[in-house]
């Protein structure tokens, strides 16, 4: 016999499981926004496999190749992809 | 309990109904290519305009009097079994032989019929709509098939190219073929972050890949827009 608490807590898990977007999503999504930019500008990259978050628009991406940039949004409001 | 019960399934059903959000863009994504390949070849009606020659040219000959010179060696192997009956129940049997070399010669309006097949393309060369840029616009900012980061990255280099077609407008100095290249450039590179999330952005952008350079090539319609 399920109790109250064990049955409240069982849809409270299952809710916040389900609830939202899941954060390898959300990773996929910024790795592929970071693939793209730094190909707009022109690096050699191949796709980004890893992107570590340094601050608000600013990204360290690990693309497939080795190369690693930092991708972010300067004072003028452009997207700048920096070899590190 | 029963409210119990209610409560959790309402809960279950909105964290599920949270969760389809996510997934329309996987589903597109897994969609994409095969919709975008005819895009980047150019517009998809040329082709399908282009391939209507090649399709209706077969029939042309066959239509212009080869058809007869076809059709009759079959009425002449029909013809020649009338005489070898001398029965008249084969004299009988021979009737609908000799009228159906009649019924062969009234065939040809049927074979007709294919030349008005081949009108519907020239009927579809509808012109095309005058492009709007600012739905066009909204469109890009408002796709979710790219990202932020590239969104912006995007508008960086449209307006590095717009920069370069102002300066050429004043003063002359860039000629207008040596920005053709970048802008075809950045056509495909639009065309390559859009394609796969969303086909039918890309589509209407390569759609108007001229119609866009008509207007930035144009001192009065680039004014216009700029």
């Amino acid at each position: 016999m399920i109790t109250r608490a064990r049955f409240s807590a069982l849809i409270l898990s299952l809710a916040v499981l389900l609830a939202g977007p899941s954060p390898a999503a959300e990773d996929v999504t910024l790795l592929k926004d970071l693939t793209a930019v730094i190909m707009l500008l022109g690096m050699p990259c191949g796709q980004v496999v890893g992107a570590k978050q340094q601050a608000a628009n600013d990204h360290i991406a690990s693309c497939e190749n080795g190369n690693r940039y930092r991708v972010y949004l300067n004072a003028a409001g452009r997207v700048v992809a920096q070899k590190q | 309990m029963k409210n119990y019960l209610a409560a959790g399934l309402a809960v279950v059903l909105a964290a599920g109904c949270a969760g389809v959000q996510e997934a329309p863009p996987s589903e597109m994504a897994q969609s994409a290519p095969v919709l975008v390949e005819p895009a980047l070849g150019g517009p998809s009606q040329d082709r399908a305009v282009a391939a209507g020659p090649p399709a209706a040219g077969p029939r042309q000959p066959v239509m212009a009097g080869n058809e007869a010179v076809g059709i009759e060696p079959e009425a002449g192997a029909l013809a020649p079994q009338t005489p070898t009956s001398k029965s008249p129940s084969a004299a009988k049997a021979a009737r609908p032989l000799v009228e159906s070399p009649a019924r062969v010669s009234a065939a040809p309006p049927a074979v007709v019929q294919p030349r008005k097949i081949e009108d519907p393309p020239a009927v579809a060369r509808n012109p095309e709509p005058p492009l709007d840029v600012a739905a066009l616009k909204a469109r890009l900012r408002d796709t979710n098939a790219i990202g932020v980061f590239t969104k912006l990255a995007l508008k960086n280099q449209v307006d590095d190219l717009m920069q370069q077609f102002r300066t050429h407008h004043q003063s002359g100095q860039p000629s207008v073929a040596s920005l053709r290249q970048p802008y075809d450039m950045l056509v495909l590179k639009v065309l390559s972050v859009v394609q796969d999330n969303d086909p039918a952005l890309a589509r209407t952008i390569s759609a108007s890949r001229e119609a866009i350079w008509g207007i930035l090539a144009d001192p009065e319609k680039f004014n216009s827009i700029a």
